[in-house]
């Protein structure tokens, strides 16, 4: 094992979280047990009175978690320079089995805790507590994907061993290997950015139609939910390779560095924002209907989608912009 | 109507000190009407009014107010809840030393940040209503039991609460200012106001506005 600075600050963020979201877990099962709000029990009267504590601190555990994502991809990336072979952070995550397991998790458990986040926020909003039993079964969800998640970490970084000779992003992100990284360089920039323009707009439109009509909020969350990918997929197959001026460099996290102006970080922080926000929206819209929400949810659904659509637009407009202002010409051979 | 149900209130639970102050009462108080609680100290009449006011919970039972069930709010809504349908009197007034009896009357309407000219005159409506204009930019500390007392009602009544509550207020005036505090109390009965008063003093339980007389003893009803 390395040990950093970051790489400490993951395992205990992780460590700690779980271990609130455990001790929470078990109030959590006592909520979806005993709760009742039209008793006076003294049971009831005890949920009703740790509820607001346990929630704030499940809030703070998992907006750690939420921000560790961010960690985990910096020093990933910070960390190349100790291993044989890796140019970014695509060979730093290749050095073990565990190192892409572990980011696909931080990712899922990115967007589970923001879903979350943003129900608990608006039950907060709520005097009738009426969203308590969905946000502490989700908790029960959420807690073992944080386990698992921490537990891949730690393995990926107690097998971060530098003698071994990791291949680069340069391998992995080719037409011409083996796995779903090759298979996602290997789509065709016309086909990506045809997907690309066109979830966007759907993305666009869908958000537009939810703020002008307050309708169709499935629709808009199930758009992002087609974007993100297909954001993830255009950047690797085609955005890259206008940034790096290179029509054979896919690497998504070469982008990140310095060399690049970290145009990287301009392109995923508000796509993944974005996103967690539209799933918000999808998430918080149904509640409409109960009268303690109404005003909460068209308030914050409102703002969520503005905030989204702002996203999006930032995304698509970067993405652009690393596409026009390149030197990269590929007339003629891929348009 | 105020409906209190099964409410028990203890202190220290677990404890070898452990207290029930009240002990599963069970109560309607109507509203636009005087009531007072009576009862000997220890007899758990202030516990019963500070969870009535929402300043403390109880360890179990409901309090409804209307339809609400004021025991099962967040604390964010308690706070709205105090502020917006509670006026309270204290015993010792809990006045801010230091302050003038004008600042002191507008202190409960700051954390709403409203309209400062148009709170400075609905200030001073309420010190002209109760007789305390020509003391607005007096000290509190200068204050007689009497003004006191009318500056702190006056404080209560800022928000426009539709209940108030007033615990023990005769406990530091002599007879006369006691009855003039009963006087108050009658035009305030008389503008709709619901009111809530804990007290063991005859002045305040034999008053005529006084609709009813609710006597707790251990923590318990005993006469309603």
């Amino acid at each position: 094992m390395l040990l950093s600075p970051a790489i400490l600050a993951l395992i205990g963020v992780s460590a700690v979280v779980t271990a609130l979201l455990l001790l929470a877990a078990v109030f959590a099962v006592r909520v979806l047990r005993h709760w009742d709000l039209q008793s006076g029990s003294e049971l009831q009267l005890r949920l009703e009175r740790s509820t607001y504590l346990i929630s704030t601190l499940v809030t703070f555990a998992i907006a750690a978690e939420v921000v560790a994502l961010l960690l985990f991809v910096y020093n990933a990336e910070s960390m190349h320079t100790q291993f044989v072979g890796a140019m970014c952070a695509t060979g730093v995550l290749n050095v073990n089995a565990w190192g892409w397991p572990a980011l696909l998790l931080k990712i899922t458990v990115f967007f589970t805790g923001s879903v979350w986040l943003l129900l608990n926020r608006l039950d907060n909003q709520g005097y009738d507590y009426p969203l308590i039993r969905l946000k502490y079964g989700l908790l029960l969800v959420l807690l073992p994907l944080v386990a698992v998640s921490g537990l891949v970490q730690l393995q990926y970084f107690l097998n971060l061993n530098p003698d071994v000779i990791t291949s680069c992003c340069g391998s992995l992100f080719s037409p011409n290997a083996q796995g779903v990284a090759a298979e996602v360089s290997a789509v065709t920039p016309r086909d990506a950015m045809l997907a690309l323009y066109g979830s966007g707009v759907l993305v666009l439109a869908s958000g537009a139609v939810y703020l002008r009509r307050r309708r169709f909020a499935t629709l808009f969350a199930a758009s992002a939910t087609i974007a993100f990918p297909v954001a993830i997929v255009a950047i690797v197959s085609s955005v890259a390779l206008y940034v790096y001026e290179h029509p054979h460099h896919h690497c998504p996290f070469c982008i990140l560095k310095g060399g690049h102006d970290y145009i990287g970080y301009w392109l995923y922080i508000p796509l993944f924002s974005a996103t967690a926000l539209a799933l918000g929206v999808g998430a918080l819209a149904p509640w409409h209907n109960i009268a303690s929400l109404r005003t909460a949810v068209a308030a914050d659904a409102r703002r969520y989608t503005m905030i989204a659509l702002t996203g999006f637009a930032l995304f698509y407009a970067v993405a652009t912009y690393a596409i026009v202002r390149s030197n990269l010409t590929m007339a003629g051979t891929w348009w | 109507m105020i409906k209190i149900h099964d409410i028990s209130k203890v202190f220290n639970q677990g404890q070898p000190n452990e207290f029930w102050a009240v002990r599963g009462i069970t109560l309607d108080i109507d509203v636009k009407r005087v009531t007072v609680l009576r009862g000997p100290s220890g007899s758990g009449k202030t516990t019963l009014l500070s969870m009535i006011g929402c300043l403390s919970r109880p360890t179990s039972g409901r309090i409804f107010l209307g339809e609400r069930n004021l025991s099962g709010l967040p604390e964010r809504f308690l706070t709205q809840i105090r502020r917006e349908t509670f006026g309270f009197i204290f015993q010792r007034f809990n006045l801010i030393q230091g302050l003038t009896v004008l600042d002191n009357v507008m202190l409960p309407a700051y954390p709403l940040a409203p309209d400062h000219g148009a709170l400075v005159q609905q200030a001073h409506a309420l010190l002209e209503q109760f007789g305390m204009a020509a003391k607005r930019e007096s000290k509190v500390e200068w204050l007689s039991g009497g003004e006191a007392q009318r500056t702190a009602i006056c404080r209560a009544l800022l928000n426009d609460p539709q209940v108030l509550i007033a615990d023990e207020p005769t406990a530091n005036l002599d007879t006369r200012l006691s009855q003039e505090f009963m006087h108050i109390i009658d035009e305030l009965k008389a503008a709709g106001r619901t009111i809530i008063l804990t007290s063991h003093d005859p002045v305040v339980s034999d008053a005529a506005c006084v609709d009813r007389v609710i006597t707790l003893r251990d923590g318990q009803v005993q006469d309603s």
